[in-house]
């Protein structure tokens, strides 16, 4: 569930580990250096930018009926998107980066339908999880790090589970 | 039907065209494609890469397996192959023909590869095709060609491809 207040911030999240911009080893088989991290926390940032963006769109652009029940939801996922993409940004800003997006979105000027509206949120959420899937694999060692991605894995997941669910039928 | 209109038709967007090739190439190259890697390829996000996806496989241009794998239909091949083509043959006509700059060549060619109609791309590979015979024709035509371009007087009254202003003239500035 979309619900209020989740964001992912337990409290291992703030106490980094001290990166060096020397490529780092971990015991686990890491390897990624910081600039390598910071890298890798920028496309997730961009992606979870680019999701607040679409939700923002789409909850305006939501026609029918159905947009009564639809468009809080959507609004929710524009919200919680945000806060994601800022814990993100924290994180970047720990390793001693600042962070950095790039989009090309297109958002197109026509009404969609609550169904295709949660569709194509469903699209862009399924991306945002195998992106922290990925990073996952990538972080392999870093405990925190681990850790803090798997908390997102677990958002992530959640808001896939509600969109399907939502689309049944 | 007014010709500006005829872009809504076009079979795909310039950004579906590019998300097509790369699906392209990255099977080519590494033998499957994921969004990911399709998103590394354009420089955008995989949220970008699977909402763009979704018309064209809608479309059933493009198709994606259970290991979330994606490969071109047979009809998405075709479509590929015709814009490669269409890239390839502009940017050949623009740079060795025209002695457009091989970058610009490039840039140029990459918007229109998958505006240009079949008729006239079959058209310019069959100009092509008489240029690369390397005949005694298609040699003076290239040197007529040459010396024709440094000719001009940009006077407009004594020139018959100039309606009203030089044409060269309006084209100075950028």
């Amino acid at each position: 569930m979309f619900e209020p207040g989740c964001l992912p911030m337990g409290g291992h999240h703030m106490s980094q580990p001290a990166y060096g911009s020397a490529p780092r080893h971990t015991a686990g088989g890491a390897s990624l250096s910081t600039d390598e991290l910071a890298e890798e926390l920028n496309r997730v940032f961009a992606e979870e930018i680019e999701a607040a963006m679409r939700y923002l769109h789409l909850a305006n652009a939501v026609r029918g009926l159905d947009r009564l029940t639809v468009e809080p939801i959507l609004k929710r996922g524009f919200s919680e998107t945000i806060q994601h993409a800022e814990v993100i940004a924290q994180k970047i800003r720990a390793l001693g980066h600042v962070p950095r997006v790039e989009l090309q979105i297109a958002c197109p000027g026509e009404p969609v339908t609550a169904r295709e509206s949660l569709r194509i949120a469903l699209t862009f959420e399924e991306a945002a999880l195998e992106a922290y899937q990925d990073l996952l694999r990538r972080v392999e060692g870093d405990v925190p790090m681990e850790e803090f991605i798997r908390s997102q894995i677990a958002l992530e997941s959640a808001h896939v589970a509600e969109l399907k669910e939502l689309l049944v039928g | 039907m007014e010709t500006w209109k005829e872009f809504e038709h076009n079979v795909v967007t310039h950004s579906a065209a590019h998300h097509l090739m790369a699906v392209d190439d990255l099977v080519r190259k590494l033998g499957y494609a994921r969004v990911s890697d399709v998103a590394r390829v354009l420089g955008i996000t995989r949220g970008s890469v699977s909402v763009s996806l979704q018309p064209l496989k809608e479309a059933g241009l493009v198709q994606q397996d259970e290991n979330r794998h994606l490969r071109l239909s047979a009809a998405g091949q075709s479509l590929v192959d015709s814009i490669k083509t269409k890239r390839h043959v502009v940017q050949r006509l623009f740079a060795e023909v025209l002695g457009v700059s091989a970058e610009q060549a490039e840039i140029d060619a990459c918007k229109l590869e998958h505006l240009l109609s079949n008729e006239t791309a079959r058209r310019l590979v069959s100009f092509l095709r008489f240029v690369d015979r390397g005949t005694a024709e298609s040699r003076r035509f290239f040197e007529a060609l040459r010396s024709h371009d440094s000719q001009c007087s940009h006077e407009p009254s004594a020139c018959p491809s100039c309606p009203s202003a030089c044409l060269a003239d309006t084209l100075r500035q950028g």
